[in-house]
């Protein structure tokens, strides 16, 4: 990599590539060099699952969630996103290394593509399980506490509800893994 | 990371720091701004979810969703039960991608047939005034055509365009599922990509 930015460097200062080229040139080494591993990864036949990418998550006042998921989970709104019917919370790693993130949003809110909430499905996801790392059982239970919540469940894996009552149940790996059930 | 590069570049052009300083700094920033962790910094009160651990999908026939699964995204199925199956995101012993926490595991998905308000061995879950409508996969080396046809020779039909960069389909019970890229973030959603990194 240092390699590499020494040549753009050299060709910025000869002039072969203009400033915004540059610019370009290292973000895009910096993706790449991110998203290498991933590709490396494929499957030759199928998919090859990298990780949950996102959760749509319709309700009826996506601020409310907003604000619960934030407190609660620390996931991070990203502001660009938020266009008052909806916002997308990021968690885990950085987006586009793994991470994950909540799309929350009012009924009216529709992701392009989707159908939306359908009448017809005859499957629903009951609840979403978070890995919480370095789980410490008192802490744990001491900041649900003091967000106000119920704590039901057993130790390492316990369940609170969001404030539309979606199940949202946080586990430690230790207690939740499934090749451990 | 464009705005700043950009301004290591003007810094660098304007002598303020050196041409070794500047490889220094960009190397850097590239090898790390896509790994592990971010900077977020702030003071934080809650918990940090560092990733989803389970998927908790709940339909009349488990082991058709299971199979059904298992068949389009390459899943073992491991634990299983008389009403329920896990599917890992991966083989034993594999490392979540970009997590760099050493107690994260693998996110699985559990396929499970029960009553609605049936939950483990709690009290009856309450009836949510909110869905998840659907779930979005991450998938390796993402390509929409490639994805269309690979699942043409499956047998899954109904297959919508989610942009350039996601397809969405429904499983064998109606629900909706969308296979995308890596390159389908909060920051830039499946359906603008384009505009999304025109505003960063």
């Amino acid at each position: 990599m240092e390699r590499f930015i020494a040549d753009l460097v050299q060709n910025l200062d000869s002039g072969k590539i203009d400033r915004r080229e540059f610019c370009k040139a290292v973000a895009l080494a910096a993706a790449v060099y991110g998203a290498g591993d991933a590709a490396q990864a494929q499957a030759q036949r199928g998919f090859k699952i990298i990780g949950v990418n996102h959760l749509s998550y319709t309700c009826p006042d996506y601020t409310k969630a907003r604000g619960w998921y934030t407190s609660v989970l620390n996931m991070k709104s990203e502001p660009t996103r938020d266009d008052g019917k909806r916002a997308n919370l990021m968690f885990g790693p950085e987006p586009g290394k793994g991470g994950s993130f909540l799309v929350t949003r009012n009924p009216s809110n529709v992701a392009s593509g989707s159908a939306g909430v359908k009448q017809g499905a005859q499957a629903v996801i009951d609840h979403i399980c978070y890995t919480i790392p370095n789980w410490d059982e008192a802490r744990v239970r001491a900041t649900l506490k003091a967000k106000g919540l119920d704590v039901t469940g057993r130790d390492g894996s316990l369940h609170v509800y969001d404030p539309f009552d979606y199940d949202v149940q946080i586990a430690s790996a230790a207690a939740e893994n499934a090749f451990r059930r | 990371m464009e705005g700043f590069v950009a301004k290591q570049v003007h810094d660098y052009q304007n002598g303020k720091i050196s041409r070794r300083r500047l490889v220094e700094i960009l190397t850097f920033v590239a090898t790390t701004a896509y790994t592990g962790k971010g900077a977020l910094g702030a003071e934080q009160s809650g918990l940090d979810a560092a990733l989803v651990n389970h998927v908790s999908y709940t339909c009349p026939d488990f082991r058709r969703a299971a199979d059904w699964y298992s068949m389009v995204f390459n899943l073992d199925q491991v634990g299983g039960s008389a009403r329920d199956v896990a599917l890992p995101f991966g083989k034993k012993g594999e490392k979540p991608y970009g997590v760099t926490d050493d107690d994260v595991p693998l996110t699985h998905m559990i396929c499970r047939t029960r009553p609605l308000g049936a939950s483990g061995n709690g009290p009856p879950r309450r009836k949510a005034n909110a869905v998840i409508d659907h779930i979005a996969f991450t998938v390796a080396d993402f390509d929409r055509e490639r994805a269309k046809a690979q699942l043409a020779a499956v047998g899954v039909n109904n297959v919508r365009d989610g942009g350039p960069f996601s397809v969405y389909v429904d499983d064998p019970f109606g629900y909706e599922v969308q296979i995308a890229g890596l390159g389908v973030t909060a920051i830039c959603g499946a359906e603008a990509r384009t505009t999304c990194s025109d505003t960063r």
